[in-house]
């Protein structure tokens, strides 16, 4: 078990190594809607002029991995090109009628809980394929959630590097020093994907980083 | 035991299940138990990928009928502020017992609204 992992880890680190700089892969990381489409949006927006995918109130709306390439970010006079990973958000349980309370009907909710499972699992299989990720989590709810512990974990465990993106700090009801609170030990950055607040701290961070 | 759900009762198991036989044994049993409204213990904190591993198993099962999990977990430590010595002597025994030291709860989320965690207890609300 010991020798498995070392083996990932070890794969993992060449694989990086040699992966040519234009291919960085940044995944969007979290729970089930805390905007991950939403700051790819903004992110492909600003950068592409052009979405990466639709969102929507209802959970689960991103069901499959959707990527833009080349996004190419731009901050005194540096520069970082990316490929951008959105990924559907990480949940430990589905029903389908949770969708049936915002209208859906039966079939469809059905499909797209079925879709939703699927998105789940995808999502933690390209945890493999990223080289560093945005946790993005709803600053208006409780950041102590499991699921957000258990992405945390596998991220330190394979040592991928992320910062934690506080969204939605546009709501009254957001607390992102709660988020750095919970978290004290990882960067966290407070922005709005929605009205773009903060977002150029993200930018500053990531061509840093990377 | 027994719980009441709008009146009527309804039977829950709760099981207690070592780490070493949560690690040896199939996934799929393990997931059946609580298919069957069975609330499981382990008496471990599970790792980061073995949680990893058991949402995607779960996801596997999602159906009609069961629509997934709630778990929480209770490390040895939690809430409490350790010296560096103490960090360490605890690294010591879990590497030497071969887990990390704490409380895994697991219940189907169809009966287990929530597992909330505060900091030194878990709360199940059902």
């Amino acid at each position: 078990m010991v020798l498995k992992g070392f083996g990932r880890r070890l794969r993992s680190v060449f694989s990086k190594m040699f992966r040519k700089k234009k291919d960085i892969r940044i995944g969007l990381y979290g729970p089930v809607n805390s905007g991950k489409t939403t700051l790819a949006n903004k992110m492909c927006m600003d950068w592409l002029g052009e979405e990466m995918g639709p969102t929507s109130v209802i959970p689960h709306e991103t069901r499959e991995i959707q990527t833009k390439e080349k996004v190419t970010i731009k901050s005194d006079g540096k520069s970082l090109s990316f490929n951008l990973v959105d990924t559907p958000g990480i949940a430990t349980k589905i029903d389908f009628e949770d969708f049936i309370k915002y209208g859906m009907k039966n079939k469809a909710a059905k499909q797209r809980a079925k879709e939703a499972t699927k998105g789940v699992i995808e999502a933690i299989k390209w945890l493999d394929n990223v080289d560093m990720v945005l946790v993005v989590l709803d600053s208006a709810m409780d950041p102590l959630d499991q699921v957000n512990i258990t992405i945390l974990g596998n991220l330190d465990a394979r040592s991928i590097p992320f910062v934690i993106v506080a969204n939605k700090v546009d709501l009254k009801r957001s607390q992102a020093n709660r988020v750095r609170e919970a978290f004290p030990n990882y960067n966290t950055i407070g922005v709005s994907a929605k009205t773009g607040f903060n977002i150029e701290e993200l930018y500053n961070h990531l061509i840093e980083k990377l | 035991m027994k719980g009441k759900s709008g009146g009527k009762h309804m039977n829950i198991r709760i099981k207690f299940v070592p780490y070493e036989k949560f690690r040896e044994n199939h996934m799929g049993r393990f997931l059946r138990d609580l298919q069957e409204n069975t609330i499981v213990l382990i008496d471990a904190k599970l790792k980061a990928d073995e949680e990893a591993n058991l949402i995607k198993e779960t996801m596997e099962k999602v159906s009609n009928q069961f629509s997934g999990i709630e778990l929480n977990s209770l490390e040895f430590a939690n809430g409490k502020k350790l010296s560096n010595f103490d960090k360490i002597k605890n690294m010591v025994i879990e590497r030497i017992i071969g887990k990390k030291r704490g409380l895994t709860i697991i219940g189907p989320a169809k009966t287990v609204r929530q597992i909330r965690k505060n900091p030194e207890e878990l709360l199940l609300y059902m």
